[in-house]
């Protein structure tokens, strides 16, 4: 798929990760729609990102929010799903006996965060992209965290059910011309991963990096967009993680 | 029957083109979901040259309406004989 002049919308794009990757495909001739709940941050976009307050965990205002876009720009190519919440938690934790193990409710919120707003997003797109059969290209932003990852139970099982949905979409969209793929990141450099680990946990991911380094946001908004371009990419989850494994 | 969309069908839903008749329904097809009239779609759009849009692939819920459904958006189904026969 040509990027140049396609109308993409990046769910949780308007900081981070998905500002890198809404900027990126700006960059390359889209015409981007940065959805994100965070009306503050969306404020702040530049003025060639088009801001749309949303909450991806609500289905009608999504349903809403796609209606809107198509009405406003004539259709949707392109579906980032990059709205998410790094989560972590041990799933014992022996120094708090009275509430040893992993909060049941936080279990629950994290996989809504992660796992049901990509499944919300993707169904309201989807089905615009049917009824007006569109070929469309959708991206989910998995993470390393989907291979298992300690001390985040939820955030992995998430990011491991996000990769089943993109083989699942793979094979059933397939029919349509709607290609389904994700990036699974190593650790970025980003907020959101700064705030989640501390200083000495991140010196201990650079030094079991084969590259040495932490990755930059825009090496992932890259993989994003190549995705998008290969027209026989599908249910394809490419690594972007200077060759860690955990 | 027409030939072609006999051998069309038969493909989609993993029948005998023998089997493939008009009044065949979605209901007499266990292999006739939601998937497969995917399948049909795009196998009809492609042999046809034709778009069909919503309420087309709705009203293809048996061999006879898609053959009317056909003959709607202006493709002929010519029905070939198996000879001319006495």
């Amino acid at each position: 798929m040509e990027i140049k002049g396609a109308v993409a919308l990046v769910t949780g794009g308007a900081q981070g990760l998905g500002f890198a990757i809404a900027s990126h495909l700006s960059g390359l001739g889209a015409t981007v729609v940065v959805a994100d709940r965070n009306a503050e941050a969306l404020a702040g976009l530049p003025e060639h990102l088009d801001p749309k307050q949303v909450d991806v965990t609500r289905p009608e205002e999504v349903k809403a929010a796609v209606a809107e876009i198509i009405a406003r720009h004539g259709r949707l190519d392109i579906l980032i799903n990059n709205a998410g919440v790094i989560f972590s938690e041990p799933f014992v934790n022996i120094m708090n006996p009275d509430a040893m193990m992993h909060d049941y409710g936080r279990y629950r919120d994290s996989l809504i965060a992660n796992l049901d707003s990509v499944f919300i997003v993707t169904s309201a797109v989807v089905e615009q992209m049917v009824r007006r059969r569109i070929k469309g290209a959708i991206v989910s932003i998995s993470s390393i965290s989907a291979q298992g990852n300690e001390g985040q139970t939820a955030y992995s099982a998430a990011k491991a059910g996000v990769n089943a949905m993109t083989v699942t979409w793979s094979k059933e969209l397939g029919r349509w011309g709607i290609r389904c793929n994700a990036v699974a990141p190593g650790f970025v450099d980003t907020p959101s991963t700064r705030g989640a680990l501390n200083e000495s946990v991140l010196k201990h991911v650079q030094s079991s990096t084969p590259l040495r380094r932490l990755g930059k946001a825009r090496e992932v908004a890259q993989a994003v967009a190549a995705l998008i371009e290969n027209d026989f990419m599908n249910g394809v989850v490419l690594n972007v993680n200077g060759g860690l494994t955990i | 029957m027409n030939k072609r969309l006999a051998a069309i069908l038969a493909e989609v839903f993993g029948l005998r083109e023998s089997q493939i008749h008009p009044d065949l329904t979605k209901a007499d097809v266990g292999t006739w979901d939601s998937l497969k009239q995917m399948d049909l779609v795009m196998s009809l759009e492609r042999e046809y040259d034709i778009a069909l849009e919503i309420p087309d692939i709705l009203r293809m819920v048996s061999v006879a309406g898609i053959i009317q459904m056909l003959k709607d958006k202006g493709v002929t189904l010519e029905v070939e004989r198996a000879g001319l026969g006495n």
